[in-house]
Order: structure tokens, then sequence, then C-alpha cells
């Protein structure tokens, strides 16, 4: 996930300015303000493409850019005013084209997005997939993803969160605690196959994220939220550690790092033989960690705390009892 | 890179990019090399009329694929008197084939909607393609609705090989990985042309033509154990097309008819993670039991090696009914998970 490097950067303006000029050319006048808005760019960002747009055109008969051959704005009121008027264009009539992979990648993320109620609808979504793949300049790469069943619970926070409404549901911990919970739905997020609800916990007064499959008789109720989405700032990450997670020392599989990255706080030490990788990764409790254990056999061991050990060890055997 | 003695204006590279495509898009037969270097903003500063001017060629050639990446159709017409002549070579680009074609228009719903579509990949591999996507959907200056509220669907690629075969699936090159099949103690080079990439029940999957076995392959990206390595080995995906089907659907039905076709049966006892997670995912008219009863479900899979991974995890809140094959999968990483886990550890 490295960020892009140099040339990328050049690239990424290069696209911002064949869509700037034909958006510019369909807007006889506008301010600096509102096409920054409109592209979320900075307003600088937005001046710097304007001006160089202004000076950039073709070579022309003479080879020396003569003035005709070039692109040209209102100097004046770009300056003074702040507005944009494209008064000369050349070579550039329309948008471009999306490439393969910018088809590709939205047609894949429609897909996914299927699993959202709203978009049930697969014809509306079929129809902009055409749309996509008619407006690539190559046929779009084959990248697609499977739909996926609609947690029928999706659907209630929707419009609870819509309509700022609380909900309440059975939830099970992962150390197997079943409780009421009244929350205030703040936000639905999902990482690939797994979806959650993130909200103002009442029981636990404090933000908290929950798996909508361990969501049992959802209900919204007619109690206002007290918290707006606005208010309160969600973490980027779906979990975020609290002072009294335990540190456990694991190894793990090279390959397998990415399967447990999320657990493995900042900065902690990593230590490679063989292919295997001594870190430490944080836990709330051990019976969160004895499942990821347990489904992760041969790949993953834990080393330290000997509680640790002994709670996966535990489950582990419970488990083995099952088939004497 | 040579520097010559007077150092010419420095112009950015967004602005020698600019006006390269400029130039192409305003020439109806082509420009040849010469004349790009020797006239286009950018390279003009740096042409040397009667000198060597290779590190300029090279820089042009790099701009040539960072302009194509963009899906930018930039086109090599041959001359038809000198066939073959690198040097008269000409490059242009086909307005109709750059021109997003007048009756694709996009309405703001369908913004709003691609533009959560674009947001599923903000972390990784295809971030950048998205934004530079939305970029040209705002292009056509229509406002997209109100920002979708409460929804932040991600989808998230943890495997590095996916990178350079969405690459290799552009390109139409075949490729090389190291891959280890489960049960087999050593992984084996795979040399494929690659035809999708699909995800099926969250797994990334590459489908394509085994070179060696000369049949179509399934491949999970996480048992790619090495890189991927590009070949400069083009082919022709058509003459493996089979009635006109698009290849990523029909590696998404091969799979789902896989995932159809395996079933497994196991208890599970209600009350726990187990019966709430894999019965809302695989019970349909279960009735769930009072908390301790057993439940029986039915499960779908289409690797017993991912399902038994799965299911171990539950420890005793799921016991394998059948097949056998899976029982042993299942009972077996218990064992192990209990014998790595007991006792002191070798070198703490």
């Amino acid at each position: 996930m490295a960020e892009r490097r140099k040339p990328m950067q050049a690239q990424d303006k290069l696209a911002f300015l064949l869509a700037l000029v034909p958006y510019l050319m369909d807007r006889d006048r506008v301010s600096v303000a509102e096409a920054a808005e409109h592209f979320g760019v900075e307003q600088e960002q937005l001046r710097e493409a304007v001006r160089l747009i202004a000076v950039s055109g073709i070579p022309g008969e003479t080879n020396a850019y003569q003035p005709g051959d070039l692109f040209d704005i209102a100097w004046d009121d770009f300056e003074e005013n702040d507005q944009i008027i494209l008064t000369h264009q050349v070579a550039i009539d329309d948008s471009p084209r999306f490439s393969a992979r910018e088809a590709a990648a939205l047609i894949a993320g429609l897909q996914y997005l299927t699993a959202l109620p709203e978009n049930a609808d697969r014809d509306a979504v079929g129809s902009l997939m055409a749309k996509l793949t008619r407006g690539a300049s190559a046929a779009p790469s084959q990248l697609a993803v499977a739909r996926s069943e609609t947690d029928e619970a999706l659907a209630t926070i929707r419009d609870a969160v819509i309509a700022g409404v609380q909900v309440e549901f059975d939830y099970l911990s992962s150390r197997g605690e079943r409780e009421r919970r009244r929350v205030d739905p703040l936000r639905i997020e999902s990482v690939d196959q797994d979806w959650y609800l993130r909200g103002w916990d009442h029981l636990r007064t404090a933000i908290r994220t929950f798996r909508l499959d361990r969501i049992d008789d959802l209900v919204a109720t007619d109690e206002p939220i007290t918290y707006r989405p606005g208010d309160v700032k969600l973490p980027e990450t779906l979990f975020t550690g609290t002072p009294e997670d335990q540190l456990v020392t694991v190894e793990v599989s090279a390959s397998a790092i990415p399967l447990i990255e999320d657990y493995i706080p900042e900065g902690a030490a990593r230590s490679e033989r063989g292919g295997v990788i001594r870190t430490s990764v944080r836990v709330a409790h051990f019976h969160g960690l004895k499942r990821l254990v347990a489904g992760l056999s041969g790949v993953l061991t834990v080393l330290d705390p000997p509680e640790a050990r002994q709670v996966v060890a535990a489950w582990a055997q419970a488990g083995v009892e099952r088939y004497r | 890179m040579s520097r010559s003695s007077s150092s010419p204006p420095r112009v950015p590279v967004e602005e020698r990019l600019f006006s390269l495509v400029l130039a192409l898009l305003a020439t109806e037969n082509g420009l040849t090399k010469s004349e790009i270097l020797s006239t286009v903003q950018g390279y003009r500063q740096r042409y040397e009329p009667h000198g060597d001017n290779s590190s300029l060629e090279r820089q042009f050639e790099r701009d040539k694929d960072d302009i194509r990446e963009l899906g930018v159709p930039l086109e090599t017409v041959d001359a038809p008197e000198a066939s073959g002549n690198n040097q008269l070579l000409r490059y242009r680009i086909p307005k109709g084939a750059y021109d997003l074609p007048a009756d694709v228009s996009f309405s703001p719903e369908e913004l709003t909607l691609l533009g959560l579509a674009a947001a599923v990949w903000r972390e990784g591999s295809l971030s950048g393609e998205s934004r530079r996507a939305l970029m040209k959907l705002r292009s056509l200056g229509v406002e997209a609705d109100d920002p979708v509220v409460g929804y932040a669907p991600r989808l998230r690629v943890r495997e590095s090989a996916f990178d350079p075969l969405t690459q290799a699936l552009e390109r139409h090159v075949i490729v090389q990985f190291p891959y280890l099949k489960p049960g087999e103690s050593a992984s084996r080079m795979r040399t494929i042309a690659p035809l999708s990439l699909v995800q099926h029940q969250g797994r990334w999957h590459l489908q394509g033509i085994d070179q060696e076995a000369g049949g179509s392959r399934t491949f999970l990206l996480s048992r790619i154990v090495g890189a991927v390595k590009l070949t400069a080995r083009v082919f022709d995906p058509e003459k493996y097309r089979v009635d006109g089907e698009a290849f990523a659907e029909r590696a998404l039905a091969e799979l789902e008819r896989i995932w159809e076709s395996n079933v497994a049966e196991i208890e599970v006892t209600a009350g726990t993670d187990a019966a709430t997670r894999l019965g809302k995912r695989y019970g349909e008219a279960v009735a769930a039991g009072a908390d301790g009863e057993p439940v029986r479900l039915t499960v779908n899979f289409s690797d017993i090696n991912i399902l038994a991974d799965q299911l171990a995890s539950f420890g005793p809140e799921v016991l394998v009914l059948s097949p056998p094959e899976l029982r042993d999968h299942v009972l077996r990483r218990l064992e192990a998970t209990v014998a790595a886990h007991t006792g002191e550890t070798s070198d703490g």
C-alpha cells in the first residue's frame, strides 16, 4: 500500500487537466471556489491547473506555439475576481474515456455494493455498468465481485441512520456474553464480507463497533439519537485499543502477517527467523484471541503469557473432546 | 541523465505530458518521434538538433506508457512507404477513440452511487484508478446528490499478488508464480494466461489457462506464496472465450457451482457465537434451539481447507458430522493447536 511515486503524481495531475478543460468549456464562467469544490481539490491546486492550461496548446503551423495555438482565459477576471472564463480552446472537446482498469474498479465496486438493500435493483446497476464499459477506451479488465447475501439488519439500520433514531438489539460478545444493547447508529461499515455497525453504545457510554452477524432481534426505536453523526468523530480504524488491552507474544508465518496486521500495535518489534515472525498482538481479552489462533492452526502460535496459552489450549482441547 | 552545459528551463512533468496529449490529439496524420521531440513543449527545450537524443527518446517512451495507462488511446501508425522503420512511425490520438461517447451520461443519483463504488477501493490497489475515474466523471459537470450518509463499505485486498495480476490482465501477458497447494509441502511454479480476477465468498481467485496442463484452472490468491512475474509473452484471450461469455462471470458461475455442490453437515450449539454467525450465513429455516441445545446446519463450501480453518476457530461450539474428510481436517487442526500451546515454550 505504498503511496504513489512521483511519476504517478504527475499522471494524476495530467488526468486532472484533461478532466478540467471540458468542465470549463461547458461552464461559461465559474468561480475558482465552485470548481475546486466540484473536483474536491484545494483552490490553489485549481488555480495552478488553470494557469498551466492557459499557457498550453499545440505547436501549430509554425511549431512555435503562437497565441492562436494556445488556450486562453480572461486573465483580469481570473486574477482580480477569482473567476475562470475560457476564451480560447484547442485540441480538446470532450471528457476523456476511462481506462480499462478505471472502469473495472468502478464496475467491481458497484457489484460489491449490490449487497446494500437499496441497490438490490440489479437492472439499474447493470445499466450503469454497461455505460462504464462503453465509456472505457479498452474492454474493462475482467474483475468481478460475487453478489453476496444482504443482511436483513442492514435495511433497518440504514433507515434508522436516516431517521436519526436509536436501535436496540441482542449482541453476543466474543466472550460469549449476550446483552441487550441500545445504540445511536452512526455508520455502517464493511471490510469485504464482514459488515459492522458503528455507533454510540448507551450501555457502555462509548463509541463501539458491532459485527452485524452477531446481532439478533434488531428493532428501530422511536427514541431520537443523542449524538448526530457529525457530533462525534469516528476513529479511522474499526477497533481502537484501550488501556486495559493486553499484549501477547506470538509467532506467525510470514505469509500470514496480513491476516493479523490489524492486531499488531504500531511500532511493535518484529523479528524473523526461517519464515516465521515473532511479534506481539494487542487483545482486549484472551477469548477473542483463542478463536483467532484456533482458526490459524499451524500458522499462529501464542508464546506468552502462559495464561493466554492455557486459554487457547483449553479452547482447542474442548473442541477435540467433541470428537471423542 | 546527461546534463548539458546550458541547463534549459525546466518544464514540469505534467506540462510536458499535457502538451504531448494536445499535440497528438490535434494531428490527423500523426507525428514522428523526431517531430515530437523537436517541437512539443517539454521536449523541444532539451532537443539537440544534431546531437544524441537517446535520453529524451527514453523519456518519450515512458511518457507514452504513462499516458496510455490513463486510458488515452495513443496510437502508433506504421508508415506504409517505410514499414518497420522505427524513425518513421507516426504517433497520434484519434479523437473518436479519446472522447467519451456522447450518449454516455450520468444522472446525479448515478454519480452518487459511482462515488460510493469508488470509495470501496479507498485502501490499496485500485484506489488511484478509482480516484481518477471519479475525476473524469466530475469533468461532465453533473453535481452528485448529497453524499450517501451512513455507509462506508470497503474492499480490502490483502494479497500482494493482486496488483501485478490486474496489470497482467490488462496487458494480456502470461504470468508465473509459486503456488502452494494445501497438503503439498512445497510450492510449485505455475505459468498461467490470466483471464479474470474474482472475489467469491470473500476470497480473491485468479482464473486462467495453465500453460503446462493446457486447461482452465482457478487459484486462490492467498496461496500464491511468492512474487508474481509478468512475462513478455502476450496472448490473445479471445481464443479461450466460450459462447462469448465474459471471463469473470464464467469464473464466478463455476465457483458458485463448486460451492453449491460441496455440502457439509455440522452441529452448532445454540446461543453460541458459532450458532449466531454460521446460522445467519447458512441457516435458512433452522429453528433456533434454546441455549445449549444442538442445532444442525448445512454448510456449503468451495475449499475444504478454508472451511476447516473457519470451523476450527469455533472450538467446541461446532461439531462436524460429515463429510469425514472435513471432520479429519478440523480435528487435526484442533489437535495441532493443543500441541502447540501445551507445556513450556521451547525458547521463551
